[in-house]
């Protein structure tokens, strides 16, 4: 049956639908197949990480790194889009399902067969997401986030310090870039295409207003910084689709595209009034800071109390 | 075999274009002692540090020998491993992060700074808490410790020379080259950031070398002091020596 999808064919429509009578038919293949896709997906992240982390090493200013980043992600982009042997060219690689799409001949009729897969499905990249997001708070608040920011603030002094500042650039490197491999795949799953013209350059400056709208270094911002453009992009979607079965007149590019605006509008309005972001950085949380904060608000005999302190950073001045 | 120099070097020299800022340099210091270096402004006595720790390249030729081993070849960070730490003469703090956690960045070996270990809080947090006794009373000793919660780019510039050194000093490096640890900080506090490195000295055996303006908290506490002048050493001797030498004080007061 998997020969029916002879290598070279798989981008026309009855290799679609033949996916897809797979996916349904075969829960284990549908779900180790997701499995082994995310691996690989996050494996060729790491690599892309790594090999672009080279010539990142090499410039001196931020703004040439995210330049670089920039240029290589348009040209893959672009080599990709105009070589259909890799990934089916512009039209992308469709009929790709859910790993759950198989629950749905449980529910024959009704929403529920549309609902339950792809629920499930999101369920699962939310649990992924805030794995993710554990993860990296973790890593912040540790002595690693501490040598991380020290390489954000000054290379030079912490090379001063016997930091290895090129090591920890690339391990950085390539932890993020295995997060973005892990997030592509478990995006390509949910809208079922993998399409070149979902990452144009427009992708990494929503990202880059998530970013700013929460807050530089500050994970809980970036959450809350996601999820508002994140539902500006889904929301405008799908009211444009919805609006336009009352308002027959209504070009819903209008409300689609139009988030872009609302993005620029955002991003001006926080470049003016609040230019670290919605949320400020915060201290860097581990234990070192308890013989501290104690010392300060409790001038009597420390107790055994593990409490983290106060938020705020502030202490008198000498 | 035990050299007593800790560190060599050996007919180094760097120019800017036309300008020859450290020309043909060699000098020796002594392991455990601590030496000054001196001169006009402008003479070449932070460009002969940066050569030392890395941050400038000197040109081809010439030696730079650390513990008997010629570091010259290492980038900074790997001259900063071996044991040869540093301070600049404009504070290189991490602005963004708090005196405290400036601080606790500098020891070596620690044990969260892997990127795999850091998510198992249990697997350093024993380390981290030694490191933090130890940074508490490293900061009281300089009287910054109430500034712990401040970020590095909140506090003055004389607070901000002592939280560099109370982060060199974190490192425990076998060698400290200090770029005017006292400029701008006040009187009494310089005399005590001089006793905190005589101390430092006669605890742990550190050898400081230290570039110094305030030539008379610099004399009461140094073995041995260089005086560099347009690139060169031109004289090297106790400070009692020194201070009677007359064309010497003339060259450093003259320019
Ligand atoms: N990066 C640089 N580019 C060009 N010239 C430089 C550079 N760094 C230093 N110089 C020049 O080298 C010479 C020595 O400078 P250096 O900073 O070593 O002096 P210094 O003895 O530390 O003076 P001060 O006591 O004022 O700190 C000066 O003439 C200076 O202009
Ligand atoms: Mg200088």
């Amino acid at each position: 049956m998997l020969s029916g999808t002879a290598v070279g064919n798989i981008c026309n429509v009855s290799a679609m639908l033949s996916r897809e009578s797979i996916a349904l038919a075969y829960p284990a293949i549908s779900v180790s197949v997701w499995v082994i896709g995310l691996a690989f997906a996050m494996l060729a992240g790491g690599i892309m990480g790594l090999v672009v982390s080279y010539p990142a090493l090499r410039v001196k200013e931020e703004w040439f790194l995210s330049m670089i980043l920039l240029v290589g992600g348009e040209t893959f982009r672009i080599v990709v889009t105009n070589t259909p042997q890799i990934g089916c060219g512009f039209n992308g690689l469709a009929g790709i399902t859910t790993p759950f799409y198989w629950l749905s001949s449980y529910f024959p009729s009704g929403p529920l067969q549309a609902e339950v897969p792809t629920g499930l499905y999101a369920a699962v990249i939310v649990a992924l997401a805030l794995g993710c997001f554990v993860f990296a708070q973790k890593i912040c608040n540790s002595p690693y986030g501490r040598l991380l920011k020290s390489i954000r603030d000054d290379k030079v002094a912490a090379e001063s310090l016997a930091k290895d500042v090129s090591r920890v650039r690339k391990q950085i490197m390539v932890i993020g870039s295995v997060m973005a491999g892990l997030a592509g795949a478990l995006y390509v799953y949910y809208i079922g295409v993998a399409t070149p013209e979902d990452y144009i350059p427009a992708l990494t400056f929503s990202i880059w207003v998530m970013m700013i709208l929460g807050g530089f270094a500050n994970n809980r911002g970036l959450l809350v910084g996601t999820f508002v453009i994140t539902m500006l992009d889904r929301g405008s979607l799908v009211s444009g689709i919805l609006l336009q079965s009352y308002l027959a007149n209504l070009n819903p590019n209008l409300i689609v595209y139009g988030r872009y605006m609302v993005e620029a509008v955002i991003l001006l309005l926080l470049l003016v009034f609040r230019q670290k972001g919605i949320f400020p950085e915060t201290r860097i949380k581990t234990k070192a800071y308890t013989l501290f904060d104690f010392k300060k608000n409790n001038n009597a005999e420390p107790s055994n109390s593990p409490g983290e302190g106060p938020q705020t950073g502030g202490a008198a001045s000498g | 075999m035990t050299d007593e120099n800790v560190l060599r070097v050996q007919g180094i020299s760097k120019s800017f274009g036309g300008v020859t800022a450290v020309d043909n340099v060699s000098l020796a210091v002594k392991r455990g002692s601590i030496t000054g270096l001196i001169g006009p402004n402008g003479s070449g006595k932070s460009t002969l540090f940066n050569l030392i720790s890395g941050a400038e390249k000197k040109n081809p030729g010439g030696s730079i020998e650390f513990e008997g081993r010629a570091i010259d070849g290492l980038p900074p960070h790997r001259r900063s491993a071996l044991g040869l730490g540093r301070t600049f003469q404009t504070p290189r703090l991490f602005t963004g992060m708090t005196v405290l956690e400036n601080t606790m960045l500098a020891p070596r070996g620690q044990k969260g700074e892997r990127p795999f270990v850091a998510p198992f809080r249990k697997r350093w947090e024993g380390q981290e808490i030694e490191l933090a006794k130890k940074a508490q009373e490293q900061m009281t000793r300089l009287e910054i410790d109430k500034l712990y919660g401040k970020l590095t780019s909140e506090i003055s510039g004389g607070q901000m020379k002592l939280a560099q050194l109370s982060t060199a000093l974190m490192e425990d490096p076998k060698m400290l080259l200090l770029d005017e640890p006292t400029a701008g900080v006040a009187p009494r506090l310089a005399q005590d950031i001089f006793q905190s490195i005589t101390d430092e000295r006669q605890q742990k055996g550190t050898t400081f070398f230290i570039i110094e303006h305030r030539l008379e908290v610099l004399f009461k506490h140094v073995d041995t002091v260089f005086v560099m002048h347009q690139g060169r050493i031109i004289a090297e001797g106790r400070p009692e020596s020194i201070v009677k030498d007359k064309k010497l004080i003339d060259a450093y007061l003259g320019s």
